[in-house]
């Protein structure tokens, strides 16, 4: 058993790089996509707001891994030369859209938590409504999105198992290549790859609840 | 007539209906197969989650512990390796000397999976009727079946339902996942799809609108509950 982990062991590692290495990139991209869309959802711009409100009912709507078969398979068949991308970078787009309504939908909560007397008060100095945006409400509302961007970061963690499926050598496909050469051992192994997931999962968990307990909860549901 | 047929031609190309018609038992099985699994594993999973509620809100720290080990495991890895684990990985269980089918295995894996999260909403609810309440009922004679036929389950019902609800929800989009392990469902029906005719809009449009449709059912019963429990919780 010792030399089935110590074999397979540099191969899961491997995936867990990759597996951190997409999920970092994803956290910044959705994170910056679902800014927007929250921010436009919060201000109610006209049309733009209810376009947005459609992508998140969508995307809320379907399973991830349909996203992940779309982006993979449909939109390099509409021929479009800039759509014709290979499996990593579909595997990031689709996780990007993914985690972006999540953020999105936590931005949102959090401006319309800032009190409605704090805009008025800015409005009535005289600020412009960007200005009271940039200078009154973000700084409030970025303080409450701190907290759950914790628990989004678990979800595209978790999320990155998923695009296993269209071939990227993360985590679970390492652990289904060393399932392939040691398949008495699927316990073992698959065990071990849980074990990777947990230790890099909990203690974000963790200091999620501390920060909840520190900058106060917000009331989204995930 | 003749300018009509290069318009039609686009339609068919990006989006075959015709075959999508052919192919509509599968995504009807798929469908019915969708919600077969979700509801077995919803049931399980209201079961693990009201017995491990239970335990975390329990005076003995033991079970305290084993609640908070089992939903912390379940939220920091991911349900495919959950479905790996208990599908491949699980040897022959010795009360039923043989090992799980694909459909029985998906079926505990998800229902774990949702229990831990189901775990979570139930005890907020619990906690989150205050100890005048119980009190109050007590002090006007309610004995301990009153009390909570008439006090206290009212309310921790209506605050807990439409959160379950939103979990339902995710069950159901999470239980496309089963189909990693060959279990037919909705996403199955899209892979057959794919695979017979390597059509791969065709197969998962139908698919993302399948699932679009179940969710616009929860999402009418959720406001629904949410109109009926007077918006407790809205």
């Amino acid at each position: 058993m010792f030399d089935v982990i110590r074999s397979t062991m540099p191969f899961l590692v491997e995936g867990l790089w990759i597996t951190i290495q997409i999920s970092f990139i994803v956290i910044v991209i959705g994170s910056l996509i679902g800014f927007i869309v929250g921010m436009v959802r919060a201000e109610k711009v006209p049309i733009l707001s209810l376009v947005f409100g459609g992508y998140i009912h969508v995307l809320r709507g379907t399973p991830f891994l349909v996203h992940l078969y779309v982006v993979y398979f449909l939109l390099p068949e509409t021929k479009i030369a800039w759509l014709q991308f290979e499996a990593f970078a579909g595997a990031i787009i689709a996780l990007s859209l993914y985690t972006s309504t999540y953020v999105a939908e936590i931005v949102r909560a959090a401006i319309e938590a800032v009190p409605r007397g704090q805009t008025e008060a800015a409005r009535s100095v005289g600020m412009t409504k960007l200005q009271c945006l940039r200078h009154i409400v973000l700084p409030q509302a970025v303080k409450m999105m701190i907290p759950p961007m914790g628990g989004i970061y678990v979800i595209i963690i978790k999320g990155t198992s998923i695009v296993s499926v269209i071939g990227i050598t993360e985590l679970v496909r390492a652990g289904e290549h060393a399932a392939q050469r040691h398949p008495s051992f699927l316990l073992v192994i698959y065990g071990l790859v849980a074990l990777m997931y947990f230790l890099y999962c909990y203690p974000i968990l963790r200091l999620t609840r501390w920060a909840e307990s520190k900058l106060g909860k917000v009331d989204v549901s995930l | 007539m003749a300018e009509c047929i290069p318009s039609m031609d686009w339609i068919l190309d990006f989006y075959n209906y015709r075959v999508v018609a052919q192919f509509l038992p599968e995504f009807g099985r798929g469908v019915l197969s969708t919600m077969e699994i979700s509801l077995v594993a919803l049931v399980l999973s209201l079961i693990i989650g009201t017995l491990t509620a239970l335990m975390s809100v329990s005076a003995s720290a033991v079970l305290r512990n084993i609640a908070g080990g089992y939903i912390s495991v379940i939220r920091s890895t991911p349900l495919l390796v959950q479905i790996y684990l208990i599908y491949f990985a699980l040897p022959a269980l010795p009360l039923l000397d043989r090992r799980l089918t694909e459909l029985e295995g998906g079926i505990i894996a998800l229902g774990f999976n949702a229990g831990a999260f189901m775990s979570e909403i139930i005890r907020a609810g619990i906690e989150s009727i205050e100890r005048g309440q119980i009190e109050g009922a007590m002090s006007v004679g309610m004995n301990y079946i009153q009390r909570m036929r008439y006090v206290i389950l009212p309310q921790a019902v209506a605050r807990v339902v439409p959160p379950l609800l939103g979990q339902t929800a995710v069950l159901i989009k999470d239980s496309s996942l089963v189909s990693f392990i060959g279990v037919f469902e909705l996403f199955g029906a899209g892979l057959t799809v794919l695979s017979e005719r390597l059509m791969p809009n065709e197969a998962f449009l139908t698919v993302a609108a399948g699932y679009l449709g179940i969710y616009y059912l929860m999402f009418l019963l959720s406001s629904y509950a949410q109109r009926k429990l007077g918006g407790a919780y809205a």
